[in-house]
């Protein structure tokens, strides 16, 4: 069978990236421009200033990626994209980038949701197989979703209000740690100890998530401590809120397992970087002999390997789009 | 040669193809939020129309701001890809340049973009498209007085629906006669093309204390 290659290009949000895989799980080249250092001085991501970036940065991204891999356009099969969700004027950029590609080389463009390619980015790490349970968790996005095979998305839940790894930002942020401060708080948990009571978001019977609360507690935990002259105990803190946290994803992991045929399990995004989250869900997966993976830390945040690799299986399945596909700031996952 | 011509920095898509000295084929139409959706399949149209393929483009002429910030971006993009991959050369304009390139008897040229709360991006052009006053981002009042100051004969010129003392011609770029002024302009690198948005975001002037 012809090797199919496909270039992935990824720009849904801070980080500029053009990735090369060969036949959905061999990847040749990637190629990520980071935006972080900039939008630190913002304390977040500034969505103006991650579209302004990203035409700056867009084909150098590319050209580096094909020289990586030693390709030239020709070579390409297909032109994959991230389409949505993310922010709408950086998307934009990636994929008026890929339908230009697309254009000039007639070659098919691939739209991808940016969720499946996190999904698929444990493909570049193992071969994936069904059925499969899907955690992602990242600064945008907290979804379960259970699979039955390549592309048969059902979400079985998500948050409510905001994402998990926002909530990570948000609670450094309290305690005066940096954006991103989601690594941080991973390393002080493990200083620490689980010494302040916090609420278990959303006791419910459902799939979904809610994080609202837990981060509202603790913005009144520190406020109360601040109105006492006190100071909260930040690797304290870390370690009750991410003990909370774990419990939280844990528990809808587990009640997956109980209801659904699951033969296999990963997390995607940049939380899945976590290690207590990580050693979490590989121990619930132990126990119920689930074959699991996790995806390597540099497949944990935003890549164009990723969509590439996803790209792949749309394209296979003839699921192409026309020059005129838009950007979707919201978009389910199908 | 054939030439390529862009401008996305408006609700307008203005395309066209030049070659030598006549226009093969151009586009204007009104797309607003259709932009993201429509340029190319329009551009891919327009090409075909005179049996063009894109690597046919001998050089590529595009409006780089200022204007809409999303606009400025999906022009710059396609032209930045298509120059890159192609390796064609290209050479970038400003909107408001372009837009002081009319054929009439006024004096002064003055191009003006709404940007919202009583500010616009603006210049001053004489006759022959030389800049008297350089594009800046101006409030609406120092502009129209600046401008009266000067002359007695001038005429704005815009696409955007605001109000300005004195005459005002609806933008309808001939984009023969833009061509013919700038295919000869040195050309640059695709790689470090960016939008003259002539103005920092609202996080980077908070940043700089230059609003609170």
């Amino acid at each position: 069978m012809k090797d199919i290659y496909i270039l992935g290009i990824e720009s849904s949000c801070d980080e500029t990236s053009c990735s090369i895989v060969k036949n959905g799980r061999e990847e040749l080249a990637t190629v990520i421009s980071s935006q972080i250092d900039i939008h630190k001085n913002y304390g977040g991501v500034v969505p103006e200033i991650a579209s302004r970036q990203h035409v700056k940065n867009i084909t150098m991204v590319i050209e580096e990626c094909l020289e990586q891999a030693k390709m030239k356009m020709t070579d390409i099969d297909a032109i994959a994209v991230t389409y949505g969700p993310g922010l709408i004027g950086s998307l934009l950029i990636g994929l008026e980038a890929a339908k230009t590609l697309a254009y000039i080389y007639d070659k098919p463009l691939v739209p991808v949701h940016h969720i499946a390619g996190h999904i698929y980015a444990n493909n570049l790490v193992k071969e994936m197989h069904f059925p499969l349970l899907s955690l992602v968790i990242s600064g945008g996005h907290t979804e379960l979703v259970y699979m039955r095979d390549h592309l048969n998305f059902e979400k079985l839940g998500g948050t409510l209000d905001d994402a998990v790894g926002e909530c990570y930002d948000k609670v450094a942020r309290v305690v005066g740690i940096p954006y991103p401060g989601g690594p941080q708080i991973d390393k002080l948990a493990h200083i620490g100890k689980v010494n302040y009571k916090l609420p278990s978001p959303l006791n419910d019977d459902s799939y979904n998530f809610s994080f609202s609360g837990l981060k509202s507690a603790v913005i009144n935990l520190n406020h109360n401590e601040e109105q006492k002259g006190h100071s909260l105990n930040k690797e304290d803190l870390a370690a009750s809120f991410q003990k909370v946290v774990v419990d939280t994803l844990c528990k809808r992991v587990e009640k997956a397992i109980s209801e659904k045929e699951i033969k296999y399990f990963v997390t995607a995004g940049g939380v899945a970087a976590n290690s207590d989250i990580r050693s979490a869900l590989a121990q619930i997966c132990d126990e119920n002999h689930i074959e699991y993976s996790f995806p390597s830390i540099k497949y944990c945040t935003d890549n164009a390997a990723m969509i590439a690799s996803a790209g792949y299986y749309y394209y296979i399945n003839g699921r192409t789009a026309t020059l005129d596909i838009n950007a979707q700031s919201s978009v389910d996952l199908y | 040669m054939n030439y390529l011509y862009l401008d996305t920095t408006s609700s307008f898509l203005y395309a066209g193809i030049v070659r030598d000295d006549s226009l093969l084929a151009e586009k204007k139409e009104y797309l607003g939020k259709d932009l993201s959706t429509k340029a190319l399949s329009f551009i891919a149209e327009m090409m075909a129309s005179v049996h063009l393929k894109p690597n046919d483009i001998d050089k590529i002429i595009l409006v780089n701001g200022p204007g809409s910030f999303t606009g400025c971006r999906i022009g710059i993009t396609i032209a930045k890809v298509y120059a890159w991959t192609l390796n064609i050369p290209i050479t970038v304009i400003s909107s408001l340049e372009a837009m002081a390139l009319i054929d009439d008897e006024y004096d002064y040229h003055v191009p003006v973009i709404d940007a919202r709360r009583d500010y616009v991006y603006a210049g001053i052009y004489d006759l022959e498209n030389n800049p008297i006053l350089k594009n800046q981002y101006i409030k609406k009042s120092v502009l129209e007085t600046a401008v009266e100051n000067m002359s007695d004969c001038y005429v704005y010129i815009t696409n955007d629906d605001i109000v300005l003392n004195g005459d005002v011609k609806k933008y309808d770029p001939n984009i023969l006669m833009i061509v013919s002024k700038f295919r000869d302009k040195e050309c640059v690198n695709p790689h470090s093309i960016d939008a003259d948005y002539l103005k920092l975001t609202e996080a980077e002037e908070k940043l700089n204390g230059s609003i609170s």
